[in-house]
């Protein structure tokens, strides 16, 4: 049972509350964790209604499956790799999305940061964004393991160990990605300046 | 050690890996040593080192989103946990008669039942004609092979889950990752 505040339970009470039918529970951590999820559905979609909607979908799934779920690893581990999936499945799902368009609509829809400077003037502001078309279009050709690793690297700041387990894979072929990764954006933005 | 470098603007080869691990400060004891005492000798490296420095933070783009947006992220999300709880437990309450421990038990008392009645009624039933009961079995094994085709969907649903990160449909070309 949860205690009388649950959002100050831990995740492993909460989820034995949820796996009980405590549909409330389960809503504690989705307020926990909602900010972060959405921010990897972000990094991988670059889009917020995507992002939005595929990291309620990755909730969704998790709430699903809780029953499945054996606690091996931690409720935020095992959701960040549901997450993930979807994230690396989306891509798929959608083929070869248009990856400047979706950058121009979520910049010009949303008002959001620009890159290099917050406070930018026009042509500054107007490099920002071709920049971040070529980031996004840059990121858009690689190899989808090789883009995960990349971005949980990157954008997330994950170690190797933290990325190996969530992608169930050795630290030796994490490293490898990111590697080839790196060094790919590195050429692509270089042939593109 | 022998340095080769890149032709597009050279690091050594043998220190690429090292340097991009080194510049997320992932790279600790030996190999930080190893990395730091051949950065102090290799302008190469060092060029490569700061070009990691300003192009790997343009990468990232973030979104901070309103505190409205969170707000109908919010209702939404619970709006969804609703709706898939009341399927859930409406698909128990359908799916309980056959799960897999009264599956069984049902099954046996049907044949035990039949098994019974053909006993003590033989020859009432015309050969050609199912009893009542077999055909109560027949509808019970078609319901349930039914059951069995949904379950796989749940099965196949998981196997996407767990087995899409390991990019069973990524490209060939890309080395096989060795789980742990
Ligand atoms: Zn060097």
């Amino acid at each position: 049972m949860v205690s009388s505040r649950p959002e100050e339970s831990g995740d492993e009470e909460l989820v034995t509350s949820a796996q009980r039918g405590e549909r409330q529970a389960f809503e504690v951590l989705v307020d926990r964790y909602k900010q972060k999820a959405y921010r990897i559905a972000f990094d991988f979609t670059r889009d917020r209604e995507e992002a939005k909607d595929l990291s309620q979908e990755a909730f969704l799934q998790a709430f699903s499956h809780l029953k499945g779920f054996d606690r091996r690893a931690s409720f935020y581990t095992w959701f960040y790799r549901i997450l993930v999936n979807l994230c690396l499945d989306y891509r798929r799902r959608r083929g070869r999305i248009s990856w400047e368009s979706l950058d121009e609509r979520t910049e010009k829809g949303n008002g959001l940061d620009k890159i290099a400077n917050p406070a930018p003037s026009p042509d500054q502001q107007a490099m920002g964004e071709e920049l971040s078309r070529r980031i996004g279009a840059a990121l858009a050709t690689l190899p989808p393991k090789q883009r995960a690793v990349f971005l949980l690297k990157n954008h997330q700041g994950l170690s190797i160990s933290e990325i190996a387990t969530v992608m169930k894979a050795a630290e030796g072929t994490i490293k490898a990605h990111l590697h080839r990764a790196v060094m790919a954006l590195r050429q692509r933005l270089t042939e593109l300046a | 050690m022998a340095e080769r470098h890149d032709p597009l603007r050279g690091a050594c080869k043998d220190f690429e890996q090292d340097l991009i691990l080194y510049y997320y400060q992932d790279c600790a004891g030996i190999e930080r040593r190893r990395v730091e005492s051949h950065l102090v000798s290799c302008a190469s490296c060092r060029r490569f080192l700061e070009e990691l420095q300003s192009l790997l933070p343009a990468t990232v783009k973030s979104d901070e989103p309103s505190p409205a947006f969170w707000q109908s992220y919010s209702r939404e999300i619970r709006a969804r946990l609703v709706t898939a709880d009341e399927k859930s437990r409406w698909w128990d309450a359908i799916s309980f008669p056959f799960r897999p421990w009264p599956v069984p038990a049902v099954a046996t008392a049907l044949v035990l039942a039949v098994a019974l009645t053909l006993t003590f009624t033989k020859g009432r039933w015309p050969f050609h004609q199912t009893p009542p009961q077999e055909r109560e079995l027949v509808e019970m094994a078609s319901v349930t092979d039914n059951l069995d085709f949904f379950n796989s969907f749940d099965f196949l649903d998981s196997m996407d889950l767990l087995e899409a990160v390991e990019g069973k449909e990524m490209q060939k070309s890309e080395t096989s990752h060795q789980p742990l």
